[in-house]
């Protein structure tokens, strides 16, 4: 078996190219609004799924540059306007990658409030400081002009685009292409033959660190072939 | 015009030595410094001409080039596409504000966006600040004289007008009632609501309600702001423009320079308040914060605002202020006319903190102001704040004055902290809360609606 040297990989050509793209997105107030977890559970039920993605994968790139952690709406909410701590830990350790669509989503936020209400019935009816608005987004697909036909490519490509764009081929691929996986990690397999780069990719944690901190690791994760 | 009066406080002639400078990081109260002599500042009695607005292009430095690029690309499809943009006065407020900036800007993207403006007698606008401080809360007798006055005026603007454009935007409730030439016309109708209808005087809402039913498409600043309506409701949040007089960048001999004019020590720490004079922003509990936490920490406070000149009320409050802060050398007041946005921007960035402790607000684009400048901001959990501050990620949240008196204490204390909210804030900002951003939501809401999306 061939051992790839780094200059190999470097202009090894892809079978076909990246091309990057963005999305740009535009709030819509829906009808549910929650005061009490009774209420949210239910309207976890009721939503339409753009609300259940606006609100899980959406609000993680609307956040993107906080370091602190910010996970998803729902967790936020529980912790800081109902004070339920235990059920914002909870929430909060939800990972929108383990999720192909948002059915599985749905339930698994469903079965985390009901569980919690279960153990805590009380707290059904407690008021938030301020309701729970679920919002979902019309979105639009942007092209950009950056393609990439090779590594070195896609490396300046990737240091090139918006945090944006990398929301849209990391994280909201998922769901788009219904498979545990992102498009940078399946371009890499599939169009430059290097596996096991695309699977070192797709381990990077996008919830302890800022969108950009996952840029840098991408970075570091692709120059490591090269060096 | 009256002249502006200066409002900053006199100094006790004295002996004495600048205070000793002390860091943020060892803020102690320094019981030993001596009162500056204070000048009476220089402050300009006409407003300086208006700046040619900014190109799209001037922006590329703020949002990067991607961000650019994907306006042009949204805007091809509604190239050559007509709006009509309605509201209720040309100068004055933040929407003729916002539409200063943003018309040039669709017009740059070949939107071709024509402004108007209703007319209507001093018969009219008191009916309509009625019903503007009704749809507030505020308790009011709503009339059929006020209602005919409403709809008199309403249908004598739609008779002067023409509306042959493919999307037509009516800006809050005044001029709602243009709706009635929707069935003429073949346009797509939206309705921008920039008030808080959270609360609104019921029988006001009701009768407005049956106008605002019959837009394609309603937009508001917060979902708690919004209504229950049969009709797609949209989230634009409020915008501030990072290339204005109050927002752009400022050299740092001119930060200085309007710091020495208003007697502001840059070299001690810096709590300030920009706001109007108003009960509502809550100068006195601003005050009251300040005497709490200056047993703990050095620092002075500088209350700068405006509106007291024209304003009975204001002036009572200003006067109210002035009384209770005494001849503490560590306040100051200014009282700014209307036209000083540079100087404005200039103490916001001079400060350390930013203190916004109002007890009712709109949106508080002042807080967004601040967090554009990456100033460490503590905010009343009021209107649209919660979606500025995030709490203790973008900024701090206070619901009390011993809160607030706190959080000046920690905040001046704990500086790292402090500047990660700064600059959290900020981030927060460019990605919600420029005028680019809103122009990107107004493309994407013609295409919607025009079906190119």
């Amino acid at each position: 078996m061939s051992v790839s040297t780094s200059s190999e990989i470097a202009t090894r050509a892809a079978t076909s190219p990246f091309e990057f793209k963005s999305a740009a997105n535009l709030l819509r107030i829906e009808r549910e609004q929650s005061r009490t977890l009774g209420e949210l559970l239910r309207d976890l039920h009721t939503c339409p799924d753009s609300s259940i993605f606006q609100h899980t994968f959406r609000t993680l790139q609307e956040h993107h540059f906080i370091k602190e952690g910010f996970s998803n709406d729902f967790a936020h909410w529980s912790y800081t306007e109902i004070g339920a701590v235990g059920l914002g830990e909870r929430l909060i350790s939800l990972d929108v990658r383990e999720f192909t669509n948002i059915a599985d989503l749905r339930a698994r936020l469903e079965g985390i409030v009901s569980d919690f209400l279960a153990q805590n019935p009380r707290a059904r009816d407690q008021e938030a400081v301020s309701p729970f608005y679920f919002c979902s987004a019309d979105t639009v697909v942007v092209p950009t002009e950056i393609k990439a036909h090779n590594i070195q490519e896609f490396i300046e490509g990737l240091r090139a685009v918006s945090v944006h764009s990398i929301h849209y081929h990391f994280i909201e691929a998922r769901l788009r292409r219904e498979l545990e996986t992102n498009d940078f990690s399946i371009w890499l397999k599939r169009d430059l033959g290097l596996p096991g780069v695309a699977a070192r990719l797709n381990q990077i944690d996008i919830y302890t660190s800022t969108a950009e901190g996952v840029r840098r690791q991408i970075l570091r994760t692709l120059e490591g072939p090269l060096n | 015009m009256e002249e502006p009066r200066s409002a900053v406080q006199s100094q006790k002639e004295g002996e004495g030595q600048r205070a000793e400078s002390s860091t943020v990081a060892n803020a102690v109260t320094d019981t030993t410094a001596r009162p500056r002599e204070r000048r009476a500042p220089r402050i300009s009695d006409t407003p300086p001409p208006p700046a040619p607005p900014p190109l799209l292009q001037d922006y590329a430095p703020i949002i990067g080039k991607s961000q650019l690029d994907e306006l042009y690309f949204l805007a091809t499809a509604v190239r050559g596409k007509n709006v009509k943009m309605v509201n209720s006065t040309a100068v004055g407020g933040g929407v003729a504000e916002m539409l200063n900036r943003l018309v040039p800007l669709l017009d740059e993207l070949e939107v071709h966006t024509r402004w108007e403006v209703i007319t209507g007698g001093n018969d009219f606008f008191e009916v309509t600040k009625s019903f503007h401080n009704a749809l507030h809360g505020a308790e009011y007798t709503l009339t059929q004289a006020a209602k005919d006055v409403f709809l008199q005026h309403n249908e004598l603007n739609r008779q002067r007008m023409s509306f042959d454009e493919d999307v037509i935007v009516i800006h809050d409730p005044q001029p709602a009632g243009l709706i009635a030439s929707k069935k003429d016309h073949a346009a797509r109708w939206v309705w921008r609501c920039h008030i808080d209808l959270s609360n609104p005087n019921p029988d006001v809402w009701s009768f407005l309600k049956p106008f605002v039913e019959q837009y394609d498409a309603t937009i508001f600043s917060s979902p708690s702001f919004a209504r229950r309506l049969p009709v797609p409701q949209y989230l634009f949040y409020p915008c501030i423009d990072p290339l204005s007089e109050k927002n752009k960048e400022l050299e740092q001999a001119y930060i200085q320079g309007v710091c020495d004019n208003f007697g502001i020590d840059c070299s001690r720490p810096v709590v300030t308040q920009i706001s109007r004079f108003d009960r509502l922003k809550d100068p006195l509990g601003v005050v009251q914060a300040y005497k709490m936490a200056k047993r703990y920490v050095d620092f002075q406070l500088v209350l700068a605002g405006g509106g007291a000149a024209d304003d009975p009320e204001g002036n009572a409050v200003l006067q109210e202020v002035n009384d209770v802060v005494g001849d503490d050398p560590d306040v100051i007041i200014l009282n700014l006319p209307p036209w000083s946005a540079l100087e404005i921007n200039a103490i916001q960035r001079a400060s350390t903190l930013v203190v916004q402790k109002s007890l009712r607000e709109g949106f508080g684009l002042t807080v967004t102001e601040a967090l554009w400048k990456g100033k460490p901001t503590i905010a009343s959990a009021v209107g649209g704040i919660p979606t500025q501050i995030i709490d203790r990620l973008t900024g701090v949240l206070v619901h009390s004055v011993e809160g607030c008196a706190y959080q000046i204490r920690y905040l001046l204390t704990h500086p790292e902290f402090a500047q990660q909210l700064g600059r959290n804030g900020r981030e927060h900002v460019k990605e919600n809360f420029l005028m680019t951003t809103n122009v990107r939501r107004w493309l994407l809401l013609f295409r919607i609606l025009l079906g190119a999306n």
